[in-house]
């Protein structure tokens, strides 16, 4: 295999001009997706438009991907990028030429990506984050795939070698592949999702559509067909009630398959890697991505699971990292992790943590009065909005409702806890699915105390743990508690004079 | 062995709940009287312009003075409640750390290790550089839920603060 060299300005690999133009051509749709609809039904409806002609459309069309093509073309000719000893260089630009000098300790991450049309052609995309605003981030299109791991070793190499560690480097090159999933664990993780907010979401969606598509048939229809809406004999109700329970089956099943579709294309082929120091965590299957995980760099870890996953073993591990943008954020997400995979993750990103460690406390029952409220204004709005829609029969929804409520309640304060250990907090949390929250105490950024008017005289307050990636809730306690915490935690951090990345 | 894990006595730890907090400027107040005046203003500026504006086209009327007095007791109930909550803006700048404490309704008391902040900004309106106050904004890498921002601090004390905390971050390193 020949070694690139990367000492002298370089171009992307050539086939990095088709994937230039498709996003150009992306972009461009995109942007007059609407225009061009608008235009082309006019078009169809009256074959000509202000002396437009559909040819004259098409070749319009055709010069514009032309342009567009030369432009991509351009661009590729004007994208070149090299590497001296401390820093990343990379000139940009047709018209104004822009010159990007990175040095390479201030880079926070390198990604390697790859959608689908670069995994057809066979490239990889490279992209470099840096601190700081999110224009700062630079993204190389195509490479091949060895190059691409090249040069993110190189640029990770010399940023590592200033905090003097050169075994790590050595070592990284063994691959010890800790965690690959399977279809069947994938199709699990997807089965057993909460699926209460797509359910919620599909269901008005169908809903709204269903009764508009009533209304329409009903403005199209004959006055005989409002009588017979009108007069609902019981073979109507039951029709009614069948094309209901129906809908909400279908509703049901396009969720789940939702689901599981989206579990799989975001997931699959999940594998985890563990480096010496770092781990690796690679998935995708019209994206792929390759993601590192730095644990001096984690923030937050969230632990998701529920009842169902937690009877087949599914456990999801989120990781918060600082300095890492938003849209990059939701993919450091491992799934379907047995508890001992889950565990021994811990025991490697958190140094030291044990989970027995510290004393379990639980939030003071005022949290339960709290979601009683909530519950209790949720049902006052669905009361009212199905006692104006259909009317004083439909009030059985209570029935339905109040066992649901009350199932709240219990679960809510069930699954809330926190633990504070010397160095780490945990909170649960959760009603469906049951969440842990778990963060370093060093990594803390600032604390805050939050207590409501009504609170004060009950003397019960929250605390707001921040750090650099996430804010986590204890939720009601007593203010004295709080207070300790508060003086413990702040204590902590001051004394330690550790470094929170 | 030279390893040493001494017991933490919760007790003993300094508490911020002995701070005394240092009220902010006095005159932050007219800034806040000034700006709900004005939006008090515009508020009834609104109905009246409603009134007018609906009442030609719609030839709907529109009871002006049951409005208007609606709108009055929320002013006046905003009103104290904003010159009750001024009382509660307070802070203290500690050895290591900074403590704000603001909010009537949701009181909250925000503490920022200085280790922990980033940079300091002081930043002053029109209207604040009138009376001589400015806004001081400590920001940390953290959400948006741990910058400080701490209004009506006298120019001259900001400007010290300022000048403490970037020592103190500048010193560290």
């Amino acid at each position: 295999m020949e070694t690139t060299d990367f000492s002298q300005p370089i171009r992307q690999s050539s086939k990095g001009i088709i994937v230039i133009f498709a996003f150009k051509v992306f972009q461009f749709f995109k942007k007059f997706f609407v225009l061009l609809l608008a235009f082309g039904v006019s078009l169809m409806r009256r074959k000509s438009f202000a002396g437009i002609t559909p040819t004259m459309m098409l070749l319009a069309l055709i010069s514009v991907l032309i342009v567009i093509l030369i432009i991509a073309i351009l661009k590729y000719l004007n994208f070149k990028f090299h590497l001296s000893k401390d820093d990343f260089h990379l000139a940009t630009g047709i018209i104004n030429k822009d010159t990007t000098i990175i040095p390479k300790s201030k880079i926070q991450n390198v990604y390697i990506k790859q959608n689908f049309l670069q995994q057809i052609i066979n490239v990889v995309s490279l992209k470099i984050e840096t601190a700081g605003d999110k224009k700062s981030e630079i993204e190389i299109s195509a490479l091949d795939k060895a190059t691409a791991l090249l040069l993110k070793k190189q640029l990770f190499n010399k940023a590592i070698n200033q905090n003097v560690n050169t075994e790590e480097i050595e070592v990284q090159d063994e691959r010890d592949v800790f965690f690959k999933i399977t279809p069947k664990r994938l199709l699990l993780e997807g089965l057993s999702q909460n699926h209460f907010k797509s359910f919620l979401l599909i269901f008005t969606f169908v809903f709204g559509l269903y009764t508009e598509f009533k209304d329409y048939v009903r403005e199209l229809g004959l006055r005989k067909h409002i009588e017979d809406i009108v007069n609902l004999d019981d073979d109507t109700i039951l029709n009614l009630l069948i094309t209901n329970a129906l809908i909400i089956l279908a509703v049901v099943l396009f969720s789940l398959l939702y689901s599981v579709i989206k579990t799989f294309i975001i997931n699959f082929n999940l594998e985890v890697v563990e480096h010496q120091k770092t781990v690796e965590i690679n998935k995708g299957l019209f994206n792929k991505v390759s993601l590192s995980l730095t644990p001096s760099r984690i923030q937050n870890l969230v632990i998701t699971t529920n009842r169902i996953k937690q009877y087949f073993g599914l456990h999801s591990l989120s990781v918060k990292q600082a300095m890492v943008n938003a849209k990059q954020q939701k993919n450091f997400n491992i799934v379907a992790l047995e508890k001992v995979q889950l565990n021994y993750l811990l025991k490697k990103l958190l140094v030291n943590y044990n989970e027995e460690e510290g004393e379990v406390a639980k939030p003071r029952p005022y949290f339960m009065r709290i979601s009683v409220l909530e519950m209790l204004f949720f049902g006052v709005i669905i009361n009212a909005f199905t006692l104006f829609l259909f009317g004083i029969e439909m009030l059985w929804v209570n029935a339905v409702f109040v066992p649901f409520a009350a199932l709240y309640v219990y679960f809510a304060y069930k699954k809330a806890y926190y633990r504070i250990s010397d160095d780490f907090i945990t909170v649960g949390s959760g009603v469906i699915d049951t969440t842990t929250n778990i963060l370093e105490i060093h990594k803390i950024q600032g604390v805050k105390l939050k207590q409501t008017i009504f609170q004060k005289r009950r003397a019960i307050a929250s605390l707001v743990i921040s750090t650099a990636s996430k804010s986590v809730t204890i939720p009601y306690l007593s203010k004295h508690e709080a207070l300790s915490i508060y003086n413990f935690l702040l204590y902590k951090v001051e004394s330690q004079d550790r470094d929170w990345m | 062995m030279n390893f040493q894990n001494l017991q933490i006595e919760t007790e003993n730890l300094p508490k911020v709940d002995d701070l005394i907090l240092k009220p902010i400027s006095k005159s932050y107040l007219k800034i806040i009287t000034l700006n709900k005046l004005a939006l008090y203003a515009g508020l009834i500026a609104f109905v009246f312009g409603l009134k007018y504006l609906i009442e030609e086209k719609e030839s709907i009327e529109i009871n002006i003075w049951y409005m208007l007095s609606v709108v009055f007791v929320f002013c006046i109930v905003n009103f104290i409640i904003s010159i009750l909550a001024f009382k509660k803006r307070a802070y203290a700048i500690r050895e290591h750390d900074v403590v704000y404490s603001k909010g009537l309704i949701v009181h909250s008391v925000t503490t920022v290790p200085i280790s922990r902040i980033q940079h300091v900004e002081e930043s002053r309106s029109w209207l604040a550089r009138a009376f001589g106050l400015s806004t001081l904004k400590i920001f940390t890498a953290g959400e948006a839920g741990s910058d400080l921002s701490i209004k009506g601090l006298p120019h001259l004390e900001a400007k010290q603060i300022k000048e403490i905390i970037s020592e103190k971050i500048n010193g560290n390193d």
